[in-house]
């Protein structure tokens, strides 16, 4: 039935986001010529497959495009069973060498007022102090990466150049296709402190003139930046994201692109909730629990926090004044929590402990 | 009346709606109450038990665990507030538009968006007050879409980043034609503080202070007004409710 259905601009888009991400991995195929750029392709190929997800989960969401979207499945898998079987024959030592040098990807969540964003900044500029490339990425409308990273609020936005319009695109709009993301990244993104690159998503305003409601100026790019950030193949970024408060985004899979997921809880009880409503959200990645401005609470149960950033008036300043953590209060308790943090992403996959949410004990 | 209070997540949306609704509905009013937010906690500063609050079914998931499709003749959103509200302390009605529960099971997210446009716009408020506890962030104000009639409270505690989300968030509700906009200096510690995020704001701007006894019924997911109906914040918030009716 599916197939019978009018293809509408919609459907033609999906099919060439689809085409796209295909051509993505075939020149990442072409030029692998070593074990850590396999692991990377196959890391690509199964976050392409995680945002298919949604697709697939929403049948409605692209009706003419349906037998394409199962055909997309198969060919992703494929190249996750093509990279698997590259390294198949590598001695153990050089793969775990391999996997200890890959670029990180992780994702932070939380309620609104956990501290998502201190963290993701924090996270990625101290990454950034020990030599490595790492963009970071806003997925929240409203502006505070840039804040907390020491830049301005108004350098936000993806530029023109790097967004263009079309028709069929979820929000009207989706990343120029002449350009690969990391070239976006490395052209467009601001250089925030420490060299971290940052890009968001620009300002939220009133409707578009006769678009609905959910065009908004914001939204424009969210497409666009959410297929950016999943396009990033490159074995040797960091790439993070601190995405909008709650679980509106984990929904939509903004984090498809991501390893890692950090949950970030605070002590009200409210911030309790909300992490376990979101840790299912998390799906097969690793998650990593971040208790932040607790004084001497407990773990809230079912919640066993990997780190305890305490309760840091100095910090706290430093969010009246807007400033970055990182330079305002260097030396803060919670800084040296959230350096802990570093260094687990910094180490060897097979040291950073826990895995899955359902590996997390209750 | 219908209030839309709006704000960045974490700056007090909920604390604020839920002790401003006790307050409405002890001085008399009757008060339905909107959770709008795709993981609706409201219930938690009504005073409605926690378990309750984890077990309530929202519109949406009501509706979709119905068999009801878009496609389906949309219900009037007085019928689903009788269908779906539940009461809460001081015979204040509450509903909830839609809860995320997991990746993709159904296009529940522009759904809840629908749904908070549909009952902020059609619940009648003759004869009785309407709070919206919107989702964080800005969008959600969009969708609200508050008109000359509606008030909308713009809350904000002192960080910049917060501020700055509320202070656009005037600016939006000016742009859609709302009379009267306050802003809410949540949690603040001096009057310089009030006074810097008045100015900011650019709107009338009520200052709610700083108030440990709110953390801590926090985080024990209680109401403030219950733990500790006499706390300075509580008693403000008190005075908002004063000042918005008067």
């Amino acid at each position: 039935m599916g197939d019978e259905h009018e293809l509408t601009h919609r459907d033609e888009w999906a099919i060439q986001c689809m085409q796209r991400q295909l051509l993505v991995l075939e020149d990442e195929a072409a030029r692998a010529a070593d074990p850590r750029a396999w692991l990377a392709l196959e890391r690509h190929a199964h976050s392409y497959a995680r945002h298919l997800g949604t697709w697939l989960a929403k049948d409605r969401i692209f009706p003419g495009a349906r037998a394409e979207i199962h055909r997309h499945a198969a060919d992703l898998a494929a190249y996750e069973d093509r990279a698997r079987r590259e390294v198949a024959d590598v001695d153990p030592a050089t793969l775990d060498a391999a996997r200890a040098a890959l670029g990180i990807r992780v994702a932070v969540i939380g309620k609104g007022g956990a501290g998502k964003t201190v963290i993701t900044s924090t996270l990625s500029r101290l990454l950034a102090r020990t030599g490595r490339k790492v963009f970071a990425a806003d997925l929240d409308v409203n502006p505070g990466l840039a804040i907390s990273l020491g830049l301005p609020p108004t350098e936000a936005g993806l530029p023109p150049d790097a967004v263009e319009e079309h028709p069929g695109s979820i929000y009207g709009w989706q990343l120029t296709g002449a350009m690969r993301p990391i070239d976006v990244v490395e052209k467009f993104a601001a250089v925030a402190p420490d060299g971290v690159r940052f890009l968001g998503l620009g300002k939220i305003g009133p409707s578009i003139e006769g678009a609905g409601p959910q065009k908004t100026a914001a939204k424009q790019s969210v497409a666009a930046l959410v297929h950016l950030l999943l396009g990033i193949g490159e074995a040797d970024w960091d790439v993070l994201a601190d995405l909008e408060a709650g679980p509106t985004t984990p929904f939509e899979r903004y984090h498809a692109f991501s390893d890692d997921v950090v949950v970030v809880v605070g002590p009200a009880w409210r911030s309790a909730m909300t992490a376990r409503r979101l840790l299912p959200m998390a799906e097969d990645r690793r998650v990593t629990i971040v208790n932040n401005r607790f004084r001497d609470e407990p773990d809230h149960p079912g919640l066993p926090a990997r780190f305890r950033i305490p309760f840091d008036p100095d910090l706290a300043e430093a969010e009246r004044q807007g400033l970055p953590p990182l330079d305002a209060c260097p030396d803060s308790p919670a800084i040296a929590e959230i350096s802990k943090l570093a260094a687990l992403f910094a180490a060897p996959p097979g040291r950073r402990g826990p895995t899955s949410y359902q590996e997390v004990p209750v | 009346m219908k209030i839309a209070v709006c704000g960045k997540g974490g700056s007090g949306k909920s604390t604020i709606s839920g002790a401003l609704a006790r307050h409405l509905a002890r001085q008399g009013h009757k008060v339905v109450a909107l959770d709008c937010d795709p993981n609706p906690n409201l219930g938690i500063s009504l005073g409605v038990p926690r378990e309750e609050v984890e077990s309530m079914k929202p519109i949406l998931n009501a509706l979709l665990d119905s068999g009801h499709t878009h496609k389906d003749p949309k219900i009037e959103a007085e019928v689903l507030l009788g269908r779906y509200g539940v009461d809460a302390p001081e015979g204040i009605r509450l509903v909830a538009t839609g809860k995320i529960e997991r990746p993709s099971d159904a296009c529940l997210c522009c759904g809840s968006h629908n749904t908070t446009r549909q009952f902020f716009g059609e619940l009648g408020a003759d004869d009785r007050i309407v709070i919206a506890d919107l989702e964080a962030g800005l969008n959600d104000l969009i969708w609200a879409k508050p008109g000359a009639d509606d008030v909308v409270l713009a809350v904000t505690e002192g960080s910049a980043k917060s501020v700055e989300i509320a202070r656009r968030a005037c600016r939006l509700a000016e742009e859609l034609g709302v009379s009267r906009i306050i802003g809410i200096a949540n949690r603040t510690v001096s009057d310089v503080d009030a006074k810097r995020i008045a100015e900011e704001l650019g709107v009338e701007t009520f200052t709610i202070p700083e108030d440990r006894a709110i953390e801590d019924a926090d985080h024990l997911g209680v109401a403030a007004m219950d733990a500790d109906p006499s706390a300075p914040a509580v008693t403000a918030i008190g005075e908002l409710a004063r000042i918005i009716t008067s």
